[in-house]
């Protein structure tokens, strides 16, 4: 729940200053967002210890990758690959209703460059993160 | 050339040592560094520059044979099997180099500690014997006669420790980190090579893993059998598989033990021909197959793969939704059998030769499903055919399908319907022109169809909606679908409520997506207002009512913006309004709507008379900015009374946020809890 909450505030905080420094809005609210939101925040309650443990990082084009399948039981391996493929459907579909929502969809590039930033410097200590093509702990 | 030292009793041999397929080359040289006095504490050390074989090279080898009998051998480099080893370190604690033999005993290899080892080699019948022996009974051991035609040399393996096989691994793929190797290694040759392998392996408790974890194994146990004969140019080979237990995760692929592959056929270094194998899928079924694979491209060249009767469930979820992660039918279940036959030659699947029984497809989040599919799909890249599908019944985004039965013609990667019924709850879906084609690896189609009339009442049941009553039918001119986005091209007409509804500029953008998106224009003439509000709980009208809605956007299903504009319809015909209905309004038009009420007039009447209703939201940024019949400022007329008793309801304060007006449709919707005061 703790990871929920703190989850929920970082993308609060990522939107609200992600868009002053885009000058875009990207607290904009569209059923589109907000579905897209809600289904992130569910099944962030399955990523979060996967976040901790370093099998899943936060690449630096604003998606999240499997960086060490190791740090997951060999039987789950094939669960976190589903649910990374789902996370990254559903970033790339924000970055795009966001965009398009501002009536900008020549935005997407930029809005998910600036997510990409905020997340991972709103990324909890302990996760792994991507700079410069090579993977860091946070 | 032959130095003999009487006084220390030794015989050093320095001159050629002549191994099987092995040439001493470059500059071998020997000093005697140390012969320091005195005599008797001898230490002789030999430098050779490089030893060459076809696939063996060692650089900066260095000799000291100690007095007591003990040597010891530290090579800069040595190059084996394609892998480097920088400053090996050999120790013997008693060696022995006559011009009959030549033996290690007790010799320890540096990069093994834990595994001494015994050497001996027979020069005249060019035996050679090579054992490491390590605690829990651990043996590799190798045994070779070079003198015997063809000469034969022999690997027995016992509890032999995986793991000492990783420097001799390729360093990026999965390396072995526990488990055992247990079984034999035979192998004859002659001058030309190695002519002959035979192997018998069998593999305890095995676990490896490359660096990412993306190819892993756990607890592998299993069987392997390999025979080989070289003949000329070429190799055939014979093998067994049978993985016995354990697990495997091969990026996407995560499977168990209980396979087995029984193969057989050719290897001429670079190309691999499978003329046969047989491969057993746990819960699946049994798969034949034959291939040719290009060794240095990494490259499937022709395949040919037969499986009769295979069960779905496993083999779909299994083997093949692993690599549909990112599609359609990444929550989707098969149950059923198959018969598949696929073919691959230049590049592309020639053939593919599909029967479906009774199989049974559902989407893990409901927007789809068949139930009773059966199919026989007979598809040539290079022939036209015919493809008989048929299933019992179905569901799709909620809608119930009948039995139905398509004819598809097939013609390479081109699919044509000419006509199809699609049973929908009472009515069907006639389908004409359905054509679906690839184009650029994206998939494309198209159809036309006519709905024939579908109860309303059905229809709201099945979509959980309000119910509705009434009948819906309609002309669907063209719907085409490319790249994610469902377009309606022309005008698609429906009937409901007694009217008519047209909808242009229709498209569906990512309709299976999280967010699908729905813009177009809806306009409808004349809907019955006494069958729409009886629909509703609404209160009754009586009457009829244009509803024009331009500019309409839903995301997930949800408006996000639109301008929609409901007015009575031209026309005579009766026009009556309920009390409820006129309670209902009021409350739609805020709080103030009601002012224009009498509290007393409304107890005495059931129903009134009207001359128009009139009511506009132009929805943008969560604001509906709300109009009537007549607008006056801030103050707006819904219905415009007409006739005896007449009313007139007005709203008040045009901008109402989104969130309210749907909390007042709610409101209105749950039967009408808003109050007149």
């Amino acid at each position: 729940m703790n990871h929920l909450i703190k989850f929920c505030f970082a993308l609060f905080v990522l939107c609200t200053s992600a868009a002053a420094s885009a000058q875009v809005n990207i607290e904009i609210n569209t059923p589109g967002v907000a579905t897209l939101k809600q289904s992130m925040q569910a099944r962030h309650a399955q990523l979060a210890e996967f976040y901790a443990s370093g099998a899943v990082g936060l690449t630096a084009d604003g998606m999240i990758a499997l960086r060490d399948a190791n740090a997951v039981p060999m039987a789950g391996r094939q669960k976190v690959n589903g649910l990374v493929a789902a996370e990254n459907q559903d970033r790339k579909a924000l970055y795009a209703e966001i965009a398009r929502a501002n009536a900008h969809p020549e935005w997407e590039g930029d809005i998910r460059n600036t997510f990409a930033q905020r997340w991972i410097q709103h990324a909890q200590a302990g996760w792994w993160v991507q700079n410069g093509g090579s993977w860091t702990k946070k | 050339m032959e130095l003999s030292y009487p006084m220390l009793n030794k015989t050093i041999i320095y001159s050629k040592i002549h191994l099987p397929n092995c040439r001493l080359s470059g500059l071998i040289f020997f000093c005697l560094l140390s012969l320091s006095a005195p005599l008797y504490a001898v230490q002789i050390t030999l430098n050779v520059a490089d030893v060459a074989a076809p696939s063996f090279t060692a650089r900066g080898i260095k000799v000291v044979l100690a007095q007591e009998g003990s040597a010891e051998f530290s090579i800069d480099e040595l190059h084996m099997a394609e892998k480097i080893w920088r400053k090996v370190h050999i120790y013997c604690t008693e060696f022995l180099l006559n011009s009959a033999h030549v033996t290690c005993h007790k010799g320890k290899l540096d990069v093994i500690p834990d595994l001494p080892f015994t050497f001996s080699y027979e020069f005249s019948s060019q035996q050679l014997e090579l054992q490491f022996t390590a605690n829990a009974n651990e043996l590799w051991q190798v045994s070779a006669d070079f003198r015997a035609k063809p000469w034969r040399a022999t690997a027995l393996l016992r509890n032999a420790q995986s793991k000492r096989l990783t420097d001799l691994l390729p360093s990026n793929g999965a390396l072995p980190k526990q488990g055992t190797l247990n079984g034999t290694l035979v192998i004859h040759g002659d001058k030309a090579g190695v002519s002959k392998i035979n192997a018998d392996l069998q593999l305890a408790d095995l676990a490896a893993t490359d660096a990412s974890g993306l190819h892993a194994a756990e607890k592998l146990s299993g069987k392997l059998h390999i025979n080989a004969d070289r003949a000329g140019q070429k190799w055939n080979w014979r093998g067994a598989l049978d993985w016995q237990g354990g697990e495997l995760f091969w990026q996407p692929l995560y499977l168990r033990g209980g396979h087995t592959l029984q193969a057989s056929g050719q290897w001429d270094g670079a190309q691999l021909q499978v003329t046969q194998a047989v491969v057993n899928l746990p819960e699946v079924g049994k798969i034949e197959l034959n291939a040719l694979w290009d060794i240095k491209k990494s490259n499937l060249l022709e395949g040919h793969l037969v499986g009769e009767n295979l069960s779905l469930a496993n083999g779909f979820a299994n083997y093949a939704k692993p690599f549909m992660e990112q599609s359609i039918l990444s929550a989707t279940a098969l149950k059923g059998r198959a018969d598949v036959d696929w073919q691959y030659r230049n590049g592309t699947t020639q053939v593919l030769l599909l029967q479906l029984h009774d199989v049974a497809v559902e989407d893990g989040e409901k927007r789809f499903a068949l139930h009773g599919l059966n199919a026989d799909i007979p598809w040539h890249a290079q022939l036209q055919n015919v493809a008989h599908v048929a299933f019992t019944d179905g569901e799709l985004m909620g809608l119930p399908l009948g039995a139905t039965q398509w004819q598809i013609q097939m013609r390479g990667m081109d699919f044509t319907l000419p006509t199809a019924t699609l049973p929908l709850l009472d009515g069907k879906l006639e389908v004409s022109d359905f054509h679906i084609h690839n184009v650029n690896n994206m998939w494309q189609w198209s159809f036309s169809s006519t709905l024939t009339s579908i109860s309303m009442q059905k229809l709201s049941a099945a979509l959980h909606w309000p119910e509705m009553y009434g009948s819906l039918s309609g002309f669907i001119p063209k719907m085409s679908y490319l790249n994610k986005l469902l377009k309606v091209d022309g005008t698609l007409l429906f009937r409901v409520f007694d009217g008519t509804v047209l909808a242009n500029n229709l498209e569906l953008f990512d309709p299976f997506g999280r967010a699908p998106r729905l813009s177009g224009n809806l306009d409808m003439r004349e809907l019955d207002l006494d069958l729409l509000t009886r629909t509703f709980s609404f209160g009754n009208i009586q009457g009829r009512i244009d509803l024009g809605v331009n500019n309409l956007e839903l995301v997930n299903w949800l408006p996000v913006r639109f301008d929609a504009k409901l007015a009575s319809s031209p026309g005579k015909y009766r026009k009556k309004i309920s009390q409820k209905a006129v309670e209902n309004i009021s409350s739609l038009g805020g709080a103030g709507g009601i002012a224009a009420l009498q509290r007393s007039f409304l107890r005495i009447f059931e129903n009134f008379g009207y001359d128009r209703i009139g009511l506009s939201c132009m929805l943008q940024n969560d604001i509906c900015t709300m109009g009537g019949v007549e607008n006056n400022g801030n103050v707006y007329t819904i219905v415009k009374g007409g006739g005896i008793p007449a009313i007139t309801v007005i709203g008040y304060n045009r901008k109402v946020h989104w969130s309210e007006l749907l909390n007042r449709l709610k409101r209105v919707s749950q039967d009408n809890k808003a109050v007149i005061k």
